[in-house]
């Protein structure tokens, strides 16, 4: 993808205005996505996304420049711009001998998405729209859409980084709308995973995907809406994982924690959640979702525990924000694409197995709510105001679940949040997000066993 | 290859493979973003980017395919691309490529100063944004982000029957976004300014403004859960707005996305709502001469005194519905097919300014912000359930900040509660806006 003497030379420019460290990312990258409504394949689209950014730093201030062009002019041009706007003065860094390597892993994909014809990708769409529909005559409308893609990147810089990668996705996700004639609720269920097209014989039925998000949906269009209030909580496990996600994870990346912005700033080695939260944020996990080989800037990925029985131990820190907190980088600076400077993310997210019980943790909360599946939220990760939304909640009455609840959301402050967790189940589950920062929109996981949470504010009407 | 030449060459190699009807969509743009923090600048990203798609019909049916190289190879690929989508696609109702109206508006527009601007003025404006907003109040504590944006974008439709339009248009953004801490409270704000014209950006009003937006925050608290009157203030009303604008697209409503099938002519709103969709706006962040399908733009009314008029229309969906396309085909980006999108998008303002709206109110909540409006409203079942900040109404006047609640309640009825619609008109650097609005009560929880 790179020639190695134009990697050379470009990088040898960007620095030549006193940059102490310069970087290329160049990506080409195939995407194929295709939606089916009402039971037609609507659209199927193949996109090529080609391009290459050149970044340069000068002490812990960054310079990004990105272009379609990558022949050794559109290069040369974008380092030119970033030493431009560097200015620092002085000769600039040397481009250290470069270490050449492939970190891609053939051996973990057994079919390229690629090599797989679309109407047989087709025919995964067709299977889980037909099972939506069957599952009521309410479910009104189906919206199955699959997509895949081939990323294949070359990474290098001037400390002598060189590497090739390629990460391979695929997803399916059916969403269901159930309608009485005056009210519309709806479903969903998105699983994926860094598999090419074997995912369907590994971890996918289309069938079960379109089932889940139909039901979802008839649940929720019976169910009466959330009452608001202060009460307790069990959040279930697999996509659960939202509100570690939120109330902690954004403000534990480098990018707020690394300008003192963030809540958890300076707490290492301080008590942050109740003993029983142990959460790791892991890149390592073969096939999963959120997975990597290397990082956006080439370095090897790994497994971070960031906090262990309740202790803050690490962050997640990307090469900028390494050079701010004076700490190791942590393989976890990721990026959409070309487009964007690759900054500190997350990657699988989870609180690790507990030992609680998961039906006593229930039998044991009084009145309160049981949120099953959750959806979306965001944080401020200055102030560490969270809110997420509950997608699929049950009302629980002296410990028993009594009927579905619509429309809840769940808000607070992560420090607060964590040190209420009192009961931490075993069931560990991971599910699939794309998670949007800075650095654009990444693919990642939220995980976890059943939670309990003492008290939560929850909105509804 | 020069873009021009691949535009005409795509084109022709479309029609030698046997592709009945074909159009390139491109987009190119030259984006600039700088951002500066303790006295310095520490971020700086520029970009120069160039995309083009290829949308043609097979034996009537429509295949779409995207490229950011633009070779030989690009040229090979794009057709084989359509081709093999054109053959997959079943939808009944199919897009088409569309011949072009007989005249398109002329509309009014200042030449922006940008291409007269050195980065240098930009990233003088970051550090003086910046240091306003510092100097502005003790309390300040850091500015999290003194960003300035600016973008130059070209999008060009060019197809087989001929038409040929151009439109290009360059933003200027600045945004500053102070953190105030006093005691143990933290507290976030910020304020964004957004137009054509670099020299209208102002880093002493920029900065000052935004310091207000947060120090008004500090000494906030929650309030107890119940039924409460609710003022939107123009900014959430209009984040609000964003969230559910794709109930008013007629592909949603078709699809039983969106609850207004066949709800044109009925009262869906009270009569204090007319809503626009002005794609003709001086200066808006939405005007275009033509949509994503070269069909000339016109304005309308979607909602008058209540009743809905009209939603808004690609050819597509106007052909299955028997009305004429109202110039509202929309691609989120030039890989992204034709879909239903609003222009400026806007509630027509009313008489009264905010505190005119809360001197009638008397008692109740300004809510200023809404929080996680991707997951916490939806947009299909019109519920939502957010995160919110505001103040209270004491008397008809301003009392205490307001932070830690959530509002909740669905988007079709809050359009039939509507009390009074503000005269304070705003786009926050965005084609949809709103004024402040009195929207009745709303469950409230703290």
């Amino acid at each position: 993808m790179l020639d190695q003497n134009i990697a050379r030379e470009v990088l040898q420019e960007a620095v030549r205005t006193g940059g102490d460290f310069a970087e290329i990312f160049v990506e080409d990258r195939i995407d194929n996505t295709m939606m089916m409504r009402s039971g037609r394949l609507e659209t199927a689209n193949t996109g090529r996304l080609h391009g290459a950014g050149v970044r340069v730093f000068s002490g812990t201030n960054a310079v990004y420049v990105h272009t379609n062009d990558t022949s050794r002019e559109g290069l040369m041009a974008c380092a030119r711009q970033a030493a431009a706007a560097v200015k620092a003065g002085g000769k600039g860094c040397i481009v250290a001998p470069f270490k050449a390597w492939d970190a891609a892993r053939p051996e973990e994909i057994q079919l390229l998405p690629t090599d797989v014809k679309a109407a047989v990708k087709a025919e995964k769409l067709r299977a889980a729209e037909a099972a939506a529909r069957a599952v009521s005559p309410e479910v009104v409308q189906v919206v199955a859409n699959y997509l895949d893609h081939v990323q294949n990147v070359c990474i290098c810089n001037t400390e002598g980084v060189f590497v090739t990668d390629q990460r391979v996705r695929t997803r399916m996700s059916v969403a269901a709308v159930a309608s009485n004639g005056t009210e519309n609720q709806t479903g969903g269920d998105n699983p994926g995973a860094s598999m090419g097209f074997e995912i369907f014989d590994a971890l996918i039925d289309p069938e079960k995907v379109g089932e889940n998000a139909a039901k979802q949906a008839i649940t929720m269009l019976h169910a009466p809406v959330c009452p608001a209030g202060f009460m307790p909580v069990v959040i279930d496990n697999g996509f659960g994982g939202v509100i570690f996600h939120e109330a902690c994870g954004h403000s534990l990346e480098a990018t707020s924690v690394s300008i003192g912005v963030s809540e958890f700033a300076g707490k290492l080695g301080q008590q942050i959640a109740s003993p029983c939260v142990t959460a790791i944020d892991d890149g390592t996990i073969v096939n999963q979702w959120g997975m990597l080989h290397v990082d956006d800037e080439g370095t090897p990925t790994q497994r971070t525990v960031l906090v262990e029985n309740g202790i803050l131990t690490n962050y997640m820190i990307d090469r900028l924000g390494s050079r701010r907190m004076g700490m190791p980088i942590t393989g976890s600076s990721r990026r959409q694409s070309y487009a964007f400077a690759p900054t500190s993310r997350m990657r699988s997210t989870f609180i690790a197995p507990g030992k609680d019980n998961e039906a006593e943790m229930i039998a044991t909360m009084g009145d309160g709510l049981y949120a099953k599946k959750m959806g979306g939220g965001s944080v401020n990760p200055a102030t560490g105001e969270f809110n997420f939304a509950v997608n699929e909640g049950y009302l629980v009455k002296d410990g028993k679940i009594v009927h579905p609840v619509r429309g809840a959301s769940l808000i607070g402050r992560g420090s607060e949040v964590l040190m209420k967790i009192d009961r931490v189940g075993s069931n560990l589950a991971l599910a699939q997000g794309m998670c949007g920062s800075m650095s654009g929109s990444v693919p990642t996981d939220v995980g976890q066993p059943m939670i309990r949470v003492s008290g939560l504010t929850v909105g509804g009407r | 290859m020069d873009m021009n030449m691949f535009i005409d060459r795509v084109l022709e190699a479309a029609m030698a493979a046997g592709i009945d009807t074909a159009e390139v969509y491109c987009q190119t743009g030259e984006n600039f973003r700088a951002s500066a923090m303790d006295g310095e600048i520490n971020q700086y990203q520029v970009s120069t980017s160039a995309g083009l798609s290829l949308r043609g019909t097979v034996a009537g049916k429509m295949g779409y395919s995207a490229t950011q190289a633009f070779d030989e190879a690009a040229i090979r690929q794009l057709i084989e691309g359509v081709k093999e989508s054109a053959a997959l696609v079943e939808a009944n109702e199919q897009d088409e490529i569309f011949a072009g109206d007989e005249a398109y508006p002329e509309i009014p527009k200042a030449e922006s100063d940008l291409k007269n601007v050195t980065p240098e003025q930009k990233l003088a404006l970051c550090l003086a944004m910046e240091r306003a907003a510092k100097e502005a109040d003790p309390r300040i504590w850091k500015v999290q982000r003194a960003m300035v944006m600016t973008g130059a974008n070209t999008i060009r439709i060019k197809n087989s029957y001929g038409l040929d339009l151009s439109d290009s248009g360059s933003v200027c953004m600045a945004y500053a976004a102070p953190i105030a801490k006093e005691g143990d409270k933290t507290v976030t704000g910020g304020h964004m300014v957004a137009g054509s014209q670099f020299a209208a950006l102002n880093a002493e009003a920029i900065g000052k403004k935004a310091v207000e937006e947060t120090v008004c925050q500090l000494g906030g608290k929650s309030v107890p859960g119940g039924e409460y009157r609710i003022i939107m203030r123009n900014d959430a009303m209009q984040s609000l707005l964003s969230t559910f604008a794709g109930v008013f697209s007629a592909e949603n409503a078709q699809q039983k996305m969106s609850l207004l099938d066949g709800k044109e002519g009925t009262v869906i709103a009270s009569e204090a709502v007319t809503l626009m969709d002005d794609p003709l706006l001086p200066g808006g962040f939405g005007t275009q001469r033509f949509d994503s399908e070269g069909s000339a733009s016109i304005t309308k009314a979607i909602i008058d005194k209540g009743v809905l008029t009209t939603l808004l229309h690609n050819r597509k969906t106007a052909r299955k519905q028997g009305v004429k396309s109202t110039a509202n085909a929309s691609r989120a980006n030039y890989t992204a097919p034709v879909r239903v999108a609003p222009t400026n998008f806007f509630f027509k303002p009313g008489e009264k300014d905010l505190a005119g709206l809360m001197a009638d109110v008397g008692n109740g909540l300004v809510v200023t912000d809404l929080a996680g409006l991707h997951s916490g409203a939806n947009p299909t079942s019109g519920d939502f359930s957010l995160l919110a900040k505001g103040y209270t109404i004491e008397d008809g006047q301003r009392g205490h900040a307001v932070e830690q609640i959530t509002v909740a309640g669905n988007f079709y009825e809050v359009l039939k509660a509507v009390v009074a619609v503000g005269s304070d008109l705003e786009f926050p650097g965005d084609s949809i806006g709103s004024p402040s609005v009195d929207i009745g009560t709303l469950k409230v929880s703290g």
